[in-house]
């Protein structure tokens, strides 16, 4: 991939903390201390029920493969295909489900372990990513 | 918790009294707003109305069209209500409960619901959702999506394909079904832009892969068109040019676990194969006093044969997980079937006009004038798209 990647917003208050943690090497994700359940996307009150009392925690980046796709159909210079888009259930949190991208068209099976890995992009901005383990 | 008969107000006590529509190309060589246009004043025109008697515009969030253009553009000089409904393809059934809502409450007598887009020839849906450097931010969350690849409508709904498959062991065919099966009604209506173009299972397997499972024709056309309809109350309806279609009950109800964010974080809620037609349909059906097994034919928003899979499951049309060999067994077809689905080829094969299509046709075949005719349909589920907060209706053909 000679073209810069497409780079996340890294200064947005709800979501920016997930990006700062990466750039440090460690993944979290939002907790919700009333229900216990997590939250992905990040935001200030949880999703499940409604409370205010949420808080990030950081999380073995270990999960399995919910679903994918290989994209054939290239759509942007910097994404040339074939890659696959992996969603993948975060083991400590069984709500919480987190976008990877594994090269090529790799041969994949539905809850099969995936492993993180933190991808930098240059200048600070880190991207958790996924890969088989 | 609020009781069924909360809504029993208003059933049946509007109608869709006007239709229009602009030819559906893949270049219309006209401005979006000279199509809306079109559209309206065709529906005027079916209804038997003038500008003078419309005073409600109701309008799509995404279109280019403002309310302010239409109301300038159509020379409506009574208008007294106007509303932008949103999200994209969810908000159609949707604006027209807002229009409902609008002549029950006395704020308009006859509501203009429209929407319009070059979806082809200008900007492309189909395209990248964020071409620009950086994504994310001020909650459209595309920053845990975009940075990955993950760009596009198509890679959005493969990845539901994809779970579908694992969950219920869905097949290929099954989707190809959905897809033929859009085209065979599109074959028999001379407005849809596929037709004279047959499709079978051969030809749906060679086509390319998109984003896998998804195929080229498990995606809906890029349309440049527009269509509009015209809301009043029953009453007046009768008095007007054509058989009123019946307003049995609308729904507009959120996913379960859901958040913000245009389609892609659809992957992360609750229930990614349920999404926000699970709570739509039990909306739905209290409020219409009818259930699946009453209704004769189906418009069902079918941006991807996932799209209209999934819906047939959780409208009740057939069993949780059964959408495959349910629409395999021809169910889905108007020769024949139990329930027959798009009988205009809808979003895949009639023309993607953002849902606002599938209502047109739910008219059509309640006042028993559509191409692909259903027998004596009286009942017809219309449903718009399934992310975000979504929408369906109950049309009735007047007794």
């Amino acid at each position: 991939m000679t073209l810069p990647r497409i780079r996340p917003a890294t200064w947005d208050r709800d979501t920016g903390p997930f990006f700062a943690a990466a750039a440090e090497r460690r993944l979290v994700y939002k907790h919700c201390n009333a229900c216990g359940r997590g939250n992905h996307v990040p935001t200030p009150s949880c999703r499940f029920c409604g409370s205010t009392d949420t808080a990030w925690r950081e999380a073995e980046g270990k999960g399995t493969l919910y679903t994918w796709t290989t994209v054939t159909h290239p759509v942007h210079p910097a994404y040339p295909a074939p890659y696959t888009v992996v969603i993948v259930t975060l083991e400590a949190a069984p709500d919480v489900r987190l976008t990877g991208s594994v090269p090529g068209a790799p041969d994949l099976a539905p809850g099969q372990p995936m492993e993180v890995w933190f991808e930098d992009l240059g200048e600070g901005c880190v991207l958790p990513n996924w890969r088989p383990a | 918790m609020a009781r069924a008969d909360d809504y029993a107000p208003f059933r049946d006590r509007c109608a869709i009294a006007g239709i229009g529509r602009t030819e559906f190309s893949r270049d219309s060589g006209r401005s979006e707003l000279a199509l809306a246009t079109e559209a309206a004043r065709a529906a005027m025109a079916d209804a038997g109305l003038t500008a003078d008697d419309i005073d409600g515009v109701v309008r799509c969030q995404m279109d280019h069209n403002s309310a302010s253009a239409m109301t300038g553009a159509l020379a409506l000089r009574n208008v007294g209500f106007s509303a932008d409904v949103a999200v994209g393809g969810d908000a159609p059934c949707a604006m027209v409960g807002v229009a409902v809502a609008a002549v029950l409450s006395g704020q308009a007598r006859h509501v203009l619901v429209y929407r319009s887009l070059n979806g082809r020839s200008e900007g492309r849906l189909g395209a990248a959702i964020a071409p620009r450097p950086e994504a994310g931010g001020h909650g459209n969350y595309d920053e845990f999506f975009t940075p990955y690849g993950l760009l596009t409508a198509p890679q959005s709904f493969a990845l539901l394909a994809r779970r579908h498959m694992i969950e219920y062991g869905t097949t290929e065919e099954h989707f190809g079904a959905v897809a033929i099966a859009c085209r065979e009604h599109a074959n028999r209506t001379p407005h849809a832009q596929m037709h004279g173009k047959p499709l079978d299972m051969t030809q749906y397997l060679a086509s390319r892969m998109i984003s896998d499972p998804l195929r080229l024709f498990d995606c809906c056309l890029e349309t440049d068109g527009a269509a509009a309809v015209i809301v009043t109350t029953a009453e007046r309806a009768k008095d007007l040019a054509q058989p009123p279609a019946l307003i049995r009950a609308t729904a507009h109800a959120p996913a379960t676990g859901m958040s913000g964010g245009m389609m892609f974080p659809s992957i992360t809620w609750e229930e990614p194969l349920k999404l926000a037609p699970r709570n739509v349909a039990r909306q739905l059906w209290a409020r219409a006093g009818l259930g699946p097994q009453d209704m004769d034919v189906a418009q069902i928003y079918d941006c991807f044969t996932i799209s209209l899979m999934l819906q047939l499951e959780q409208y009740g049309l057939c069993g949780e997980g059964e959408s495959g060999p349910f629409v395999a067994s021809g169910a889905i077809s108007a020769d024949g079937g139990s329930i027959p689905v798009n009988t205009d080829g809808g979003n895949m094969s009639g023309g993607y006009i953002h849902g606002l299509n599938h209502i047109v046709e739910g008219v059509r075949q309640m006042r028993g004038t559509a191409d692909v005719q259903v027998k004596d349909a009286e009942t017809c589920l219309v449903t718009s798209g399934p992310m975000g907060i979504s929408s369906a209706m109950v049309l009735r053909r007047a007794a």
